[in-house]
């Protein structure tokens, strides 16, 4: 457009500015009467309006004389494919398939169905992307792989009772099978063995400290069936242990042969019965 | 009522929305961007859009072939903006070979004798036409694609612009001279 700040002029009562604000009146018809005089009179007049008057308008020729394009043929499928995922064929062939007379029943279902499939289309539309069907193709693969590694037939699936006994046997079969198996793996076998052999080298060195242990033995609870071992009482008329009624356990307190380990207080309070025992016990 | 049915999960109305406006907004945007690939992608981004926002969409604020259109300019405003940088490289080349090749908009025209078959010829200038049209300044190109090839009024450009009328009337204006100026150029240089 034109700088109307330095060609600002009046031409047949009218300035370029406002000759400017009616350029789209009048090539749109709407400028009629003596507005539409004095415009043509000044376009023909001012050095700066005509010409771009007759700019204006062979542009607006030049754009009318535009065709529209025709859009590619796949153009409404493929937006309806990535709306809706539904191809157009098949809607286009139920839109257009007369409708045959119903009954009420008929009617009431097929309204159901069709509120049903409404209701469906946005889940029914993202299970059809192409992505969803690969991932579900994919973990078809994957289960189909894995049982066939374990050699799960589906022929055999046919043949499963499903009675709870049958169940249960079957549950315990299984595992009876597994635990077979794991037993009789070479390397679980071998590992078995050798954690059996360091156990029992272990064995006696780790007996060592607890070798008191057997004095605290629960008789009642014995159920091994051995015969007691006795060693720990020794009967024998060599012995000159002083048995010391109420004197507490430990080393004797009078023993000749633990002098040196005299119990520095060797409770002097309590009554001491000093007796040598020269019975033999059989 | 279409919109109503649409959002109500009615897949016909849908489509019938797809027949009815997917030759408008391909034209829009085929003579906004210049080429038919960029067009069919554009055309379907603006359905996948309207698809979304469809229950956005309020009858008591204006028509709904206006609503359509203010998706279709917006998303094409937001592809010029990403494309900007691609473009600034493009004319970067192109300026590095002018000056070598010196070929203007007219000697881009394939056959510069003038045809012995109208159509031939009428497709030409068309042609033309459009390559001057993807010249112009993005504001002056949509004004005057809206008005002068999807006839719009100067309310509903205003609307879907988002600027006064008065605007929209100099944007038109503005661009008709434009692209009347870049053509008598094209045709002088071909005469």
């Amino acid at each position: 457009m034109p700088d109307h700040t330095k060609n600002d002029q009046t031409s047949n009562g009218m300035q370029c500015h406002e000759f400017d604000g009616l350029v789209s009146d009048a090539l749109d018809g709407v400028l009629t009467g003596t507005k539409l005089d004095g415009f043509h009179a000044h376009a023909r007049t001012c050095s700066v309006c005509g010409p771009l008057f007759a700019e204006v308008q062979a542009g607006r020729n030049w754009l009318k004389s535009l065709t529209e394009v025709e859009p590619p043929v796949s153009l409404v499928t493929n937006i309806l494919v990535s709306t809706t995922g539904v191809d157009t064929q098949r809607l286009r062939v139920n839109v257009s398939a007369p409708q045959p007379r119903m009954g009420w029943m008929a009617a009431r279902w097929e309204s159901a169905q069709a509120w049903v499939s409404g209701a469906m289309q946005p889940i029914w539309g993202t299970v059809r992307q192409p992505r969803f069907a690969m991932s579900f193709g994919m973990a078809f693969f994957s289960l189909s792989v894995a049982l066939s590694v374990l050699g799960v037939k589906p022929a055999d699936l046919r043949q499963i009772s499903l009675r709870p006994a049958a169940l249960r046997h079957t549950y315990y079969n299984t595992q009876a099978r597994v635990v077979r198996y794991y037993d009789n793996i070479k390397l679980v076998y071998e590992v078995q063995a050798a954690v059996r052999v360091l156990k029992r080298n272990a064995a006696p060195a780790e007996s060592r400290p607890g070798e008191s242990a057997p004095a605290k033995k629960d008789h009642k609870n014995d159920t091994t069936q051995q015969p007691e071992q006795k060693q720990d009482r020794d009967y024998s008329q060599t012995g000159n242990h002083l048995i010391l009624a109420c004197a507490p356990l430990g080393p004797s307190v009078l023993d000749p042969l633990n002098q040196d380990r005299l119990n520095p207080d060797p409770l002097p309070d309590l009554p001491v019965v000093s007796v040598t025992t020269y019975r033999r016990f059989v | 009522m279409l919109v109503r049915r649409c959002v109500a999960g009615d897949a016909a109305a849908w489509e019938e929305i797809v027949q009815t406006y997917n030759r408008r907004i391909y034209n829009i945007c085929y003579r906004f961007a210049g080429s038919s690939d960029d067009a069919e992608d554009l055309a379907q981004e603006v359905f996948i859009k309207m698809y979304r926002t469809l229950a956005s969409y309020d009858s008591s604020k204006g028509a709904f072939v206006t609503w359509v259109t203010t998706i279709t300019r917006n998303l094409l405003v937001d592809h010029f903006r990403k494309t900007k940088q691609d473009r600034i490289t493009d004319s970067l080349d192109a300026t590095s070979s002018a000056h070598e090749d010196a070929q203007p908009l007219s000697e881009q025209i394939q056959d510069q004798s003038a045809p012995p078959d109208q159509h031939v010829r009428s497709r030409e200038v068309g042609e033309t036409v459009h390559a001057a049209l993807a010249k112009l300044s993005p504001e002056l190109r949509e004004a005057v694609i809206l008005r002068d090839l999807q006839d719009f009024d100067y309310r509903e450009i205003a609307t879907v612009l988002k600027v006064p009328e008065g605007t929209v009337k100099s944007r038109i204006n503005r661009g008709r001279a434009e692209l009347a100026r870049l053509l008598q150029r094209t045709y002088r240089q071909v005469m």
